[in-house]
């Protein structure tokens, strides 16, 4: 090898130092018609420093180029998977061949790096599997481990990039373990690839070592995250984003809001796996950290400068996405200790709340063991106000309306903070998603509600929510949340109407209802038939032609629409014989519909099992009815 | 389709053309005689993959020798005549950069000629939306037809009418749905009119070289025509407007960043420390299936969110994908193959939340 201080030497040193300029920063300001410009003239360097390097071995190498051919093993394909031969026999990494062979190695890597940037494959992949072959001949050390740890993570990209998961898994996986291995065995701060390169004057601290070193680690389980992604091992790549996450926020390599987001999006991992305690963590630390990224700009400061206009949009609709993150860790709380409590009519099971009361205790015990044992997000500095964060919230199922009503409480907060940034005029959608969980919590909690009268009043917010926007929208851009909201509102009108006739129930029987209770029950059924009915008309072809076959994501809502308007129907409470059968007749023709339907559609019966039964059943029932009252009619007349 | 409003199942359709192969034209591809792929009927096309060579099915397969009048006729027609009944159509071109889908949608591209039998669908499409409202146009029926022209390039858009503008933002609106606020909008009255907005849009474009590719679209291209028609019938007037989309995606080989990439690793080194793709990793990983109501906090590309009517909505669509069949391309023909055969199943779910538990006593 050349002296390290002779000009030749100090020439590679130069074209290095170019080359990684080149790739870096000029690459960036490459034109348009000529993107990858500065990157081929990098390549042109590098070979350059390879033929020196090659040159100078000629040179003085003798003893050493028999040593290389006496190593010379057969040369199979390096495909990692579990060896790690590396520890074993070969070169010592700070012996002459050892470094040479490092060195030659790196400029391989960058040359592969290279040609995979400007999309030269199958080149790069020989340049990189050129640099493998020959860091085989070493052992790990310090001098060559960022190296090896280097390489693999690049092939690894390579051969996922071709569908090839497996491949890719085994160069990560190897990296991995070598990390692992070398921390443990060694650990000393590693020589950074590009010191082969330089003169001594300018080597690295063993800080800047240890940093980079530890980033290159960070990328290896990012890789990993999406190799497991991609090979359906969902629940591994969730732990390995995870340890990502964390290894960013100790190496204090992050940007505090980028990193929020994917903390929060995590949480909707934990929620969807009914993981609350991991979800609320993540949450928790989503708030923090999005903290960490300074206050938002004002509205004036935003009108005086562009970047602070942009800052100022980003850190709201940052915030706001993660308020809504929440909103849904509220409501699946909400709803799932619904789905716990309830009975088979959908009403509070009080011996389950009493059962479940007593349980709560061990869960206690359970959270506080589980807190140990998960992995958690945090530095010396955030750690505690994370906790803190996270006291404001159950992570246990609330179990009676108190408890319901305090996660709903720190829900709606939320809603009113994501709708200060996703305002109806400009974020539609948005801000429409926002509104249908205010109104799925206010849901939640009215099952908790012992008070009927409340409520019914919880309902009501619900339509005062609702009902303005599914008028308004435009049916033609929004035909789907329209359909949504038409839905909603009619099970909420079904709803109100339900409570009404059981709290008119409770002080008399239904014949002797007053006319004002009546009146109300009346307006209450119309209005969700209308609904339903209003569902049903969407479906209308424009020339006003109902379907006859109806598409599979919109049959069931369909069949049940024409079945819950049969329904409702018939309950209008009416003392005229001439309504009332109008009534009956226009109910039995829904209830046919629904028959008739699955009769030409066999396959639509599953999904409709309940529904059909019992419209079969009215079918057959409701002409016994009319007929009573045609002769009560007769006989009236 | 399923949610199209008829009814009529088929919201998305996917053609695919497979190009003529190249000679002469500097492309890396030229003088590449072998082939990878036969087109076995009018809606299949084998590709000669190893071991065993894999059928694709679509709605359409156009072989080497089909017309630009035929393409036009089989995709564009219906679309265009559904526009003006008040429906948006979208059509979009999707495949790798070199296989055709400039001189599909455009045609040759030094063209001027109006009349050029070599023209392109978007052409043929001004002509008969042009032919038709003049057709249809009379005293109680009015038309009004206004273009704007969009490119989305790094999930910025950018105004391809004025290139002095800065880059523009989504919005939308209760009444009009998304929209690209500030976008100039050009009135038109005639086929040639449109034309001449498009192909003064179309040079302003952003194209690269690399020594793969002698030129390369690195952006999507949008043009929309909105039209609307006024009818007076006894005093009432009846207003409707409808869109019409071209889009001319970036070549597939540089989707690097949206769906279409399928297993790619997203690299760290070109994004620096902020790692902010990891989101993308968690976000694939949030389970829809099991009914759960969740929020990802990544939107899906500008793209996507523009074109959401179009993908799966209340609107008529169809995707040509185009394909070379040089052997050469059999890695980008796959992948072609594949997103199309994706895009046929792309559905919006409109979920409703019906929960009949507790109301049917």
């Amino acid at each position: 090898m050349a002296a390290v201080n002779t000009d030749e030497w100090r020439a590679v040193c130069d074209k290095f130092t170019n080359a990684q300029h080149l790739t870096d920063v000029e690459s960036r300001n490459d034109p348009e018609n000529d993107p990858f410009r500065s990157k081929y003239k990098a390549r042109e360097l590098l070979r350059e420093i390879y033929c020196s390097l090659k040159s100078f071995e000629a040179g003085e190498g003798e003893e050493d180029s028999g040593a290389e051919s006496a190593d010379q093993r057969p040369t199979e394909q390096p495909v990692d998977g579990q060896k790690l031969d590396g520890f074993g026999q070969g070169f010592s990494g700070d012996s002459p061949a050892g470094l040479r062979a490092a060195k030659l190695g790196a400029v391989e890597y960058y040359l592969g790096v290279n040609h995979v940037d400007t999309e030269e494959l199958s080149a790069g992949q020989e340049h990189l599997t050129n640099c493998m072959k020959l860091l085989e001949r070493c052992r790990v050390s310090s001098e060559n481990v960022s190296l090896f740890l280097h390489v693999r993570n690049q092939l690894g990209i390579l051969w996922a990039g071709r569908d090839e998961m497996e491949q890719a898994q085994g160069y990560l996986e190897t990296a991995e373990s070598i990390y692992q291995h070398y921390m443990k065995e060694d650990g000393s701060p590693p020589t950074d690839m590009t010191e082969y390169f330089t003169t001594e004057e300018n080597l690295l601290t063993h800080q800047e070592r240890t940093k980079r070193f530890e980033l290159a680690y960070t990328h290896t389980m990012y890789y990993l995250a999406q190799v497991y992604k991609n090979i359906g091992q969902t629940e591994r790549a969730a732990t390995y984003c995870q340890s990502t996450l964390q290894r960013q926020l100790q190496l204090n390599q992050f940007s505090p809001m980028e990193w929020a987001l994917n903390a929060a999006t995590l949480s909707q991992y934990y929620i969807t796996k009914g993981k609350y305690m991991e979800g609320r963590h993540c949450l928790s630390a989503a708030t923090v950290i999005s903290g960490l990224a300074g206050e938002v700009p004002s509205e004036a400061a935003a009108q005086e400068s562009e970047t602070e206009c942009e800052r100022r949009e980003q850190l709201r609709q940052k915030r706001a996405e993660i308020a809504r993150c929440w909103i849904k860790y509220c409501l699946n709380l909400l709803q799932d200790a619904k789905k716990l409590l309830e009975d088979n009519i959908g009403e509070l099971d009080t011996d389950r709340q009493e059962e479940l009361t007593r349980q709560r205790r061990r869960d206690e015990e359970e959270e506080e063991k589980g807190r140990k044992s998960a992995l958690l997000f945090g530095s010396e500095d955030t750690f505690d106000s994370i906790a803190t964060v996270e006291e404001r919230v159950l992570c246990l199922f609330p179990l009676d309306f108190t408890e319901a009503r305090s996660v709903f409480l720190v829900g709606q907060n939320y809603v009113t903070q994501a709708k200060e940034y996703y305002q109806m005029d400009g974020y539609v959608t948005d801000h429409i998603e926002i509104l249908q969980d205010h109104s799925a919590l206010f849901r939640a909690l009215a099952f908790f509600e012992e008070d009927m009268e409340r409520r019914c009043k919880m309902h009501k917010r619900r339509v005062d929510m609702l009902e303005p926007i599914c008028n308004d929208l435009n049916s033609q851009y929004y035909l789907l949340i329209r359909r949504q909201l038409m839905f909603e509102l009619a099970e909420t009108y079904s709803d109100m109407m339900d409570l009404k006739l059981t709290l008119a129930n409770r002080q008399a029987d239904t014949q002797s209802l007053d006319n004002h209770t009546i009146k109300k029950f009346n307006h209450l059924c119309s209005a969700s038939a209308k609904y339903f009915q209003m569902f049903l008309d969407s479906l209308r072809s424009p020339e006003g032609k109902f379907p006859e076959h109806l598409e599979d994501d919109v049959l069931r809502p369909a069949l049940v629409a024409r079945f819950r308007v049969g329904r409702l129907q018939s309950r209008l409470i009416s003392s005229s014989l001439s309504v009332q059968m109008e009534n009956l007749s226009k109910s039995l023709e829904d209830y046919k519909y629904v028959v008739d339907y699955c009769e030409t559609h066999p396959a639509a019966a599953h999904a409709v099992e309940t529904e059909l039964e019992l419209s079969k059943e009215m079918v057959d029932l409701l002409p016994l009815k009319i007929n009573r009252l045609k002769a009560k009619m007769a006989a009236n007349n | 389709l399923s949610l199209s409003r008829s009814g009529d199942s088929e919201s998305i359709k996917v053609f695919v053309r497979v190009r003529p192969l190249t000679q002469g034209t500097g492309l890396t591809t030229d003088g590449d005689q072998s082939l990878c792929l036969t087109v076995t009927s009018s809606n299949t096309i084998r590709l000669l993959s190893k071991p065993e060579p894999r059928t694709f099915t679509y709605d359409h397969v156009a072989d080497m020798d089909t017309s630009q009048d035929s393409v036009f006729s089989i995709v564009a027609k219906n679309i265009v005549e559904s526009c003006m009944n008040g429906y948006n159509g979208t059509i979009f071109a999707y495949g790798q950069t070199g296989s055709g889908k400039t001189f599909t949608m455009l045609g040759p591209s030094e063209l001027d000629n109006f009349t050029d039998e070599l023209r392109g669908v978007i052409p043929r499409s001004f002509e008969y939306l042009f032919f038709l409202i003049n057709r249809e146009s009379s005293k109680s029926k009015s038309f009004l037809c206004k273009c704007s022209f969009i490119e989305i390039y790094n999930e910025q858009i950018y105004d391809l009418l004025d290139t002095a503008s800065a880059s523009l933002f989504l919005r939308e609106n209760i009444k009009k749905g998304m929209f690209v606020e500030g976008a100039v909008e050009k009135f038109v009255n005639s086929a040639a009119e449109a034309y001449q907005v498009l192909s003064m849009g179309w040079r302003n474009r952003r194209v690269a070289s690399t020594s793969m590719n002698r030129e390369s679209s690195r952006s999507h291209a949008v043009f929309t025509m909105t039209l609307e028609s006024k009818e007076s019938v006894n005093d009432v007037v009846n207003i409707r407007t409808s869109q019409l989309n071209l889009v001319d995606l970036a070549g597939s080989e540089r989707q690097k960043d949206t769906h279409t990439e399928g297993s790619r690793l997203k690299e760290a080194s070109s994004i620096n420390r902020s790692l902010m793709c990891l989101g993308q990793v968690i976000m694939a990983l949030v389970d829809v299936s099991n009914g759960k109501n969740r929020h990802i906090c990544y939107r899906d590309s500008k793209l996507t969110f523009l074109l959401r009517d179009s993908l799966g909505g209340n609107a008529k669509t169809y995707i040509i994908a185009n394909v070379h069949p040089g052997s050469k391309c059999f890695g980008e023909s796959l992948s072609t193959l594949q997103f199309a055969q994706r895009a046929k199943l792309i559905k919006n779910k409109a979920i409703i939340n019906e929960d009949t538990q507790g109301n049917v006593r």
